[in-house]
């Protein structure tokens, strides 16, 4: 196994944002299999750190492409973009005051009568918001327009943050 | 001299053939040691026939120590040297076990390594060195039932064990001269000990409910094509069926009318009368407690309990492990529906209410028909007996996650969490930090462990020094820490200053620790305690930035604010500064960023003085051409 070649190499996956997440799990499980360090426990300590290296890498490999965001980040960084660096803040007005309306009736829903019911929609809402992105840069990585897909992969972080706060609260309001 | 070996074809090898490895229980109150022979998993027992071994350890002045039922019958005439429980000191510091120590009757004595000592007549015991010792009377026994030489064992550990407690376990095992073939999960054993991926309808989402006498542990796990994956593990590590026993002793002392200054002997009986009861009712549905020799009380002074009214004393705590495992669930992303398997763990899952609201709660059938005093060794053995490779290999593989989050302490005692609870194991991951200070070359690295945003409500796992950084203006240093887990759940962590190449590492060792308790607090309060950590972060986060202002203009002061200000000036830079000073001491945020905003409009101007002098200067004495 070679661990310097690109995350879709290794499981001999072409470089493309469409990715069966199933298949990729029975691939990621099949090479956990033949290189997990439970199959190296009394082969010398060299295979055995080989083993630890392998699994951390294939770990880090099925976590980037098996999420969405992660994912078209990656295949961007392939690209030799970096749409994470810092000064990279440039958003569209329209998109960042949807942003502001998400975060304030995020803050709100502690407030509201019934909570769960605003959370199942607001949660129906980033969904659907999330899966429009993700085509959008489906469709713009395919045709190689990189920009357009750059700018969707950082809308698409807005809205996987937004989530993951409206996570945390489902579990603090149904404790 | 290896003999040569012959089987037939196509004969499976021979017992003889096969290595020898275990499974090994490492409990609170009773260990057991399990093998695989001719394909069954089976616990192992003594010369006597016991299958438990209490995990009890009795040191003697000029003898071996005495391990399991002989140990134990001293518990109380040989308090001082007959160690018990010693699994809650694994991998805790001596504040700790002080805090927690205290119904124990041992003499602790502090050690530099973090875990305190227990004194015995046969001199100072670490719970490592007990933990040992109760591990090479299991290992004793396999080597005698089993008939050789053992090539290693698995070692359960529960799965909210952390980083110090793993390791302690593992160097515990190495003292007493075992090779761990793996640390495995209590939890996820328990699971293995069914089979469960032999049978093609059982592939699916697999839920192990672990109730023992002091703790709570969930799992969520996924199964396909033989790998055992864990996706998420939570609970509770100060809920057990003690608390069922607490709870009903303290509704009889009520009904009773007894006083609550009971002396220990009092609270025993209760707390045996409890659990008599407890026992009692899973069987009959009315059950009548008996006070006789009850100091004041009647000897036919009866009570009566039914197992409703218990049940309605006992729900409160079921309640909390109920929604313990709904947070594990929406950790792992699974719905309800989608288990397709409860197992249950533990010898408080015997009880029929815990029973009817787990079943209840997944709409299923419970898997609880081996022994769950058992079960965890069984599935250790059946582990053993893959990692040693007694079997094909393509059988079974075990996918583990971290238990809780791992992060470095930052500016102002805030925590970065490097790693997320809950992520597949190994892993590895670096983040990158810097400087402080103009100059500085040493930087000290704080890991920890924990859930919570604040270093104080974490676990402190290690503290180490990155020195020979070269002298650069503050920020302008690269360091890159690097957090690698290994399958056992085990820490490694390196730091590397980029620049220069200079670089430390350090396998983490137990330093300090936590009560169970706070162990609790660490998972539980993390989500009770959103808010307070929010507003906790925010004051530590204005308090840093209103150290740095105040040292800023502090030393702007010294150098030059009496030849560029007015002595006014100067002074209303100064109070402003002591307001500062004043409002960082303080608990409200808000009041520190508004001052942070006078004080800098106040210094505005000093600050634009400044600039000006300092180009002026730069250009004294030079003709414009010259520049």
């Amino acid at each position: 196994m070679n661990i310097t070649q690109d995350y879709f190499s290794c499981y001999g996956l072409p470089c493309s944002f469409i990715v069966d997440v199933v298949a990729l799990r029975k691939l990621h499980h099949s090479l956990q299999h033949q290189h997990h360090p439970d199959r190296f426990v009394s082969a010398p300590d060299s295979k055995q750190r080989r083993a630890v290296q392998i699994t951390t890498y294939l770990n880090q490999a099925y976590a980037t492409l098996s999420e969405p965001l992660q994912r078209g980040i990656y295949l961007l960084q392939l690209e030799g973009m970096d749409p994470l660096a810092p000064t990279n803040t440039q958003m569209p007005m329209d998109f960042l005051l949807q942003q502001i309306e998400l975060r304030e009736s995020l803050d709100d829903i502690h407030l509201a009568q019934d909570p769960e019911s605003k959370i199942d929609s607001m949660s129906a809402l980033l969904t659907h918001q999330a899966s429009q992105l993700e085509s959008e840069f489906a469709q713009a990585y395919q045709a190689s327009d990189l920009s357009v897909a750059e700018t969707a992969v950082r809308k698409l972080q807005f809205i996987v943050k937004l989530q993951q706060q409206l996570d945390a609260l489902e579990g603090v309001l149904l404790d | 001299m290896a003999l040569l070996q012959i089987a037939e074809p196509g004969q499976s090898a021979k017992p003889h053939q096969r290595k020898l490895a275990v499974g090994i229980d490492l409990g609170t109150t009773h260990s057991l040691v399990a093998s695989v022979r001719s394909g069954q998993a089976e616990t192992l027992p003594n010369s006597l026939g016991d299958h438990l071994l209490p995990s009890v350890v009795r040191y003697l002045a000029d003898d071996a120590p005495q391990v399991g039922t002989k140990a134990q019958a001293h518990l109380v005439d040989d308090a001082a040297n007959t160690v018990m429980s010693v699994k809650r000191l694994m991998g805790r510091g001596i504040e700790d076990v002080k805090r927690f120590g205290e119904n124990m009757p041992y003499l602790f004595e502090a050690c530099d390594q973090g875990m305190p000592f227990i004194s015995t007549v046969s001199g100072l015991k670490s719970p490592v060195q007990v933990s040992a010792d109760i591990l090479r009377a299991l290992v004793q026994r396999a080597q005698s039932s089993l008939g050789g030489e053992l090539v290693g064992a698995v070692i359960t550990v529960p799965a909210y064990f952390d980083d110090a407690q793993r390791q302690a376990t593992k160097d515990a095992a190495q003292l007493a001269g075992i090779q761990v073939l793996r640390l495995l999960n209590e939890p996820t054993a328990a699971a293995v000990a069914y089979g469960l991926e032999h049978n093609q309808q059982d592939q699916g989402t697999v839920a192990v409910f672990d109730l023992g006498g002091g703790t709570f542990d969930i799992s969520i796990l996924r199964m396909e094509q033989g790998v055992f994956e864990v996706l998420a593990t939570g609970g509770d590590s100060a809920l057990g069926g003690d608390d069922f026993d607490q709870v009903l002793a303290e509704w009889m002392r009520q009904e009773r009318q007894i006083s609550s200054q009971l002396d220990l002997a009092q609270q025993r009986f209760l707390l045996r009368l409890a659990r008599t009861a407890k026992e009692l009712l899973s069987e009959v549905e009315t059950a009548q407690l008996c006070f006789e020799g009850w100091p004041g009380e009647q000897v036919y002074a009866e009570l009566v309990l039914t197992r409703e009214q218990m049940n309605a004393l006992l729900n409160p705590i079921v309640d909390k492990a109920i929604r313990a495992t709904k947070r594990a669930l929406r950790d792992a992303k699974v719905a309800l529906g989608d288990v397709s398997r409860v197992v249950m763990v533990g010898g408080s899952t015997r009880s029929l209410l815990v029973q009817e609201r787990v079943s209840d709660l997944f709409g299923q059938p419970l898997l609880n028909d081996i022994d769950p005093d058992r079960v965890v060794a069984l599935g250790a053995a059946r582990q053993a007996d893959v990692l040693a490779g007694n079997q094909s290999g393509d059988e079974l593989l075990l996918l583990d996650v971290l238990p809780l989050s791992l992060g470095l302490e930052t500016m102002g005692g805030l925590v970065e969490r490097v790693i997320d609870r809950n992520t597949p194991i190994p892993v590895a991951r670096a983040q990158e930090f810097t400087t402080y200070q103009d100059g500085q070359t040493a930087m000290a690295i704080h890991v920890l462990q924990g859930e919570r945003e604040l270093v104080q409500d974490c676990r402190s796992l290690s503290r180490f020094e990155l020195r020979g950084i070269p002298a650069m203006a503050a920020g302008a240093a690269k360091i890159r820490v690097t957090f690698q887990v290994d399958a056992d759940g085990l820490l490694e962590v390196s730091a590397r200053e980029l620049t220069s190449g200079v670089a430390a590492s350090v396998q983490v060792k137990p330093s300090f620790g936590l009560s169970d308790v706070q162990i609790a607090d660490m998972i539980k309060a993390s989500w009770s305690n959103v808010e307070d950590d929010r507003s906790a972060r925010s004051l530590r986060e204005q308090q840093v930035e209103a150290d740095r202002l105040v040292e800023a203009v502090a030393i702007a002061l010294a150098e030059d604010g009496e030849r560029l200000l007015t002595s006014k000036e100067q002074q209303t830079i100064e109070e402003q500064m002591a307001q500062l000073v004043l409002v960082r001491n303080g608990q409200d945020h808000h009041a520190i960023a508004k001052q942070i905003e006078i004080m800098a409009k106040a210094s505005d101007t000093y600050a634009a003085m400044r600039m000006d002098d300092s180009i002026k200067r730069a250009l004294a004495g030079k003709a414009v051409d010259q520049l």
